[in-house]
Protein backbone atom coordinates (compact mmCIF):
# COMPACT_ATOMS: atom_id res chain seq x y z
CA UNK A 1 0.00 0.00 0.00
CA UNK A 2 2.95 2.29 0.34
CA UNK A 3 3.80 2.12 -3.33
CA UNK A 4 0.32 3.36 -4.06
CA UNK A 5 0.04 5.60 -2.08
CA UNK A 6 3.42 7.83 -2.98
CA UNK A 7 2.42 6.92 -6.73
CA UNK A 8 -0.96 8.64 -5.85
CA UNK A 9 0.94 11.68 -4.46
CA UNK A 10 3.56 11.56 -7.30
CA UNK A 11 0.34 11.82 -9.60
CA UNK A 12 -1.16 14.50 -7.64
CA UNK A 13 1.35 16.58 -7.62
CA UNK A 14 2.24 16.09 -11.21
CA UNK A 15 -1.15 16.45 -12.57
CA UNK A 16 -1.48 20.02 -10.26
CA UNK A 17 1.66 21.53 -12.41
CA UNK A 18 0.49 19.78 -15.82
CA UNK A 19 -3.33 21.15 -15.10
CA UNK A 20 -1.79 24.86 -14.50
CA UNK A 21 0.76 24.59 -17.37
CA UNK A 22 -1.72 23.78 -20.09
CA UNK A 23 -3.75 26.30 -21.98
CA UNK A 24 -7.16 26.72 -21.88
CA UNK A 25 -10.08 27.88 -19.39
CA UNK A 26 -10.20 27.48 -16.01
CA UNK A 27 -12.45 24.24 -16.23
CA UNK A 28 -10.75 22.96 -19.14
CA UNK A 29 -7.34 22.94 -16.90
CA UNK A 30 -9.18 21.14 -13.77
CA UNK A 31 -10.49 18.32 -16.21
CA UNK A 32 -6.76 17.99 -18.16
CA UNK A 33 -5.25 17.88 -14.44
CA UNK A 34 -8.00 15.38 -13.39
CA UNK A 35 -7.38 13.44 -16.57
CA UNK A 36 -3.26 13.52 -15.91
CA UNK A 37 -4.11 12.05 -12.72
CA UNK A 38 -5.97 9.25 -13.87
CA UNK A 39 -4.28 8.12 -16.70
CA UNK A 40 -0.94 8.25 -13.79
CA UNK A 41 -2.46 5.61 -11.66
CA UNK A 42 -4.73 3.78 -14.20
CA UNK A 43 -1.40 3.33 -16.49
CA UNK A 44 0.45 2.57 -13.44
CA UNK A 45 -1.86 -0.52 -12.07
CA UNK A 46 -2.17 -1.51 -15.74
CA UNK A 47 1.50 -2.74 -15.91
CA UNK A 48 1.68 -3.44 -12.06
CA UNK A 49 -0.56 -6.29 -13.26
CA UNK A 50 0.73 -6.96 -16.23
CA UNK A 51 4.28 -7.43 -14.78
CA UNK A 52 2.89 -9.57 -12.08
CA UNK A 53 1.90 -12.46 -14.74
CA UNK A 54 5.17 -12.31 -16.04
CA UNK A 55 7.51 -14.61 -14.61
CA UNK A 56 10.73 -12.94 -13.77
CA UNK A 57 12.55 -15.60 -11.73
CA UNK B 1 0.17 35.49 -45.11
CA UNK B 2 1.51 31.96 -43.30
CA UNK B 3 5.53 33.97 -43.68
CA UNK B 4 3.48 37.37 -42.67
CA UNK B 5 2.06 36.18 -39.82
CA UNK B 6 5.98 35.20 -38.85
CA UNK B 7 7.63 37.68 -39.53
CA UNK B 8 5.08 39.86 -37.31
CA UNK B 9 5.19 37.73 -34.33
CA UNK B 10 9.15 37.78 -34.61
CA UNK B 11 8.87 41.67 -34.16
CA UNK B 12 7.05 41.28 -30.68
CA UNK B 13 10.19 41.75 -28.15
CA UNK B 14 10.06 40.08 -24.95
CA UNK B 15 10.01 42.40 -22.10
CA UNK B 16 13.09 42.26 -20.10
CA UNK B 17 10.85 41.92 -17.04
CA UNK B 18 9.78 38.53 -18.22
CA UNK B 19 13.52 37.61 -18.02
CA UNK B 20 13.92 38.47 -14.48
CA UNK B 21 10.59 36.56 -13.82
CA UNK B 22 11.34 33.95 -15.37
CA UNK B 23 14.92 33.96 -13.51
CA UNK B 24 13.19 34.73 -9.98
CA UNK B 25 10.61 31.85 -11.16
CA UNK B 26 13.25 29.36 -11.41
CA UNK B 27 14.67 30.55 -7.68
CA UNK B 28 12.27 29.96 -5.47
CA UNK B 29 8.96 27.64 -6.81
CA UNK B 30 6.44 29.84 -7.02
CA UNK B 31 7.89 33.15 -7.08
CA UNK B 32 7.29 34.05 -10.43
CA UNK B 33 3.51 34.15 -10.62
CA UNK B 34 3.54 35.72 -6.92
CA UNK B 35 5.34 38.63 -8.75
CA UNK B 36 2.68 38.73 -11.36
CA UNK B 37 -0.16 38.14 -8.42
CA UNK B 38 -1.40 35.03 -10.05
CA UNK B 39 -1.78 33.52 -6.24
CA UNK B 40 -3.74 30.80 -6.65
CA UNK B 41 -1.33 29.40 -9.17
CA UNK B 42 1.82 30.30 -7.92
CA UNK B 43 0.46 28.71 -4.34
CA UNK B 44 -0.24 25.27 -6.02
CA UNK B 45 2.28 24.91 -8.39
CA UNK B 46 4.95 26.51 -6.29
CA UNK B 47 3.46 24.27 -3.55
CA UNK B 48 3.65 21.12 -5.74
CA UNK B 49 7.42 21.68 -6.67
CA UNK B 50 7.94 22.52 -2.71
CA UNK B 51 6.07 19.40 -1.51
CA UNK B 52 7.75 16.80 -4.14
CA UNK B 53 11.28 18.17 -3.24
CA UNK B 54 11.19 18.20 0.14
CA UNK B 55 9.09 14.78 0.15
CA UNK B 56 11.97 13.21 -1.95
CA UNK B 57 14.10 14.20 0.47
CA UNK B 58 12.57 12.76 3.23
CA UNK B 59 12.24 9.17 1.43
CA UNK B 60 15.84 9.00 1.69
CA UNK B 61 16.41 10.10 -2.45
CA UNK B 62 19.46 11.78 -3.25
CA UNK B 63 20.68 14.68 -5.50
CA UNK B 64 23.07 14.35 -8.22
CA UNK B 65 26.16 16.46 -9.00
CA UNK B 66 29.13 16.45 -11.01
CA UNK B 67 32.28 16.39 -9.26
CA UNK B 68 35.71 16.37 -10.40
CA UNK B 69 36.11 12.55 -9.87
CA UNK B 70 34.22 11.66 -12.80
CA UNK B 71 35.25 11.76 -16.45
CA UNK B 72 33.59 10.41 -19.49
CA UNK B 73 30.54 8.74 -19.58
CA UNK B 74 30.16 8.29 -16.02
CA UNK B 75 30.01 11.95 -15.46
CA UNK B 76 27.32 12.05 -18.72
CA UNK B 77 25.57 9.95 -17.12
CA UNK B 78 25.73 12.09 -13.62
CA UNK B 79 24.97 15.47 -15.85
CA UNK B 80 21.78 14.57 -16.89
CA UNK B 81 20.09 14.06 -13.19
CA UNK B 82 21.96 16.90 -12.05
CA UNK B 83 20.19 18.97 -15.16
CA UNK B 84 17.12 17.71 -13.77
CA UNK B 85 17.62 18.24 -10.07
CA UNK B 86 18.75 21.97 -10.84
CA UNK B 87 16.02 22.76 -11.91
CA UNK B 88 14.73 23.51 -8.32
CA UNK B 89 16.63 26.33 -8.17
CA UNK B 90 17.62 27.56 -4.56
CA UNK B 91 16.25 24.95 -3.21
CA UNK B 92 19.40 22.68 -4.61
CA UNK B 93 22.17 25.31 -4.42
CA UNK B 94 20.97 25.11 -0.82
CA UNK B 95 21.55 21.42 -0.51
CA UNK B 96 24.83 21.74 -2.09
CA UNK B 97 26.02 24.76 -0.06
CA UNK B 98 24.49 22.73 3.17
CA UNK B 99 25.83 19.04 1.76
CA UNK B 100 22.11 17.99 2.35
CA UNK B 101 20.39 14.94 0.23
CA UNK B 102 24.19 14.34 -1.52
CA UNK B 103 24.37 11.12 0.14
CA UNK B 104 22.91 7.71 -1.18
CA UNK B 105 20.77 5.94 1.37
CA UNK B 106 20.46 2.85 -1.10
CA UNK B 107 19.38 0.74 1.84
CA UNK B 108 16.10 2.92 2.50
CA UNK B 109 13.15 1.15 0.99
CA UNK B 110 11.97 4.14 -0.55
CA UNK B 111 14.89 5.62 -1.65
CA UNK B 112 14.10 4.82 -5.82
CA UNK B 113 10.79 6.57 -4.82
CA UNK B 114 12.86 10.12 -3.33
CA UNK B 115 15.15 9.65 -6.17
CA UNK B 116 12.22 10.12 -8.67
CA UNK B 117 10.57 13.15 -6.42
CA UNK B 118 13.39 15.11 -6.27
CA UNK B 119 14.19 14.79 -9.97
CA UNK B 120 10.71 15.43 -11.11
CA UNK B 121 10.69 18.60 -8.69
CA UNK B 122 13.11 20.25 -10.86
CA UNK B 123 12.06 19.07 -14.23
CA UNK B 124 8.13 20.37 -13.07
CA UNK B 125 9.30 23.78 -12.17
CA UNK B 126 11.17 24.68 -15.23
CA UNK B 127 7.40 23.92 -16.71
CA UNK B 128 6.14 26.50 -14.22
CA UNK B 129 9.32 28.41 -15.00
CA UNK B 130 8.11 28.44 -18.30
CA UNK B 131 4.24 29.41 -17.23
CA UNK B 132 5.42 32.04 -15.42
CA UNK B 133 7.61 33.39 -18.28
CA UNK B 134 4.84 33.37 -20.90
CA UNK B 135 2.02 35.28 -18.46
CA UNK B 136 5.29 37.61 -18.33
CA UNK B 137 5.70 37.65 -21.89
CA UNK B 138 1.90 37.75 -22.87
CA UNK B 139 2.05 34.94 -24.27
CA UNK B 140 -0.34 33.27 -22.15
CA UNK B 141 -3.12 34.36 -19.72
Amino acid sequence: MKHVFWMSVFAALTAVVFGIAAKGTDRQRLIYGLKVFGEFLGIALLLGWILYFIPFR
Amino acid sequence: MVARRIEKEQKIETPRAAWLIGLAAWAIPGAGHFIQRRWLRGALAGGAVWIMFLTGLWLGGHLYAVSGGQQGLGALLQLLPMIANVGSGLLYVFCWIANIGFAEHAQILTYEYGNTFLLVAGLLNYLVTLDAFDIAAGRKR
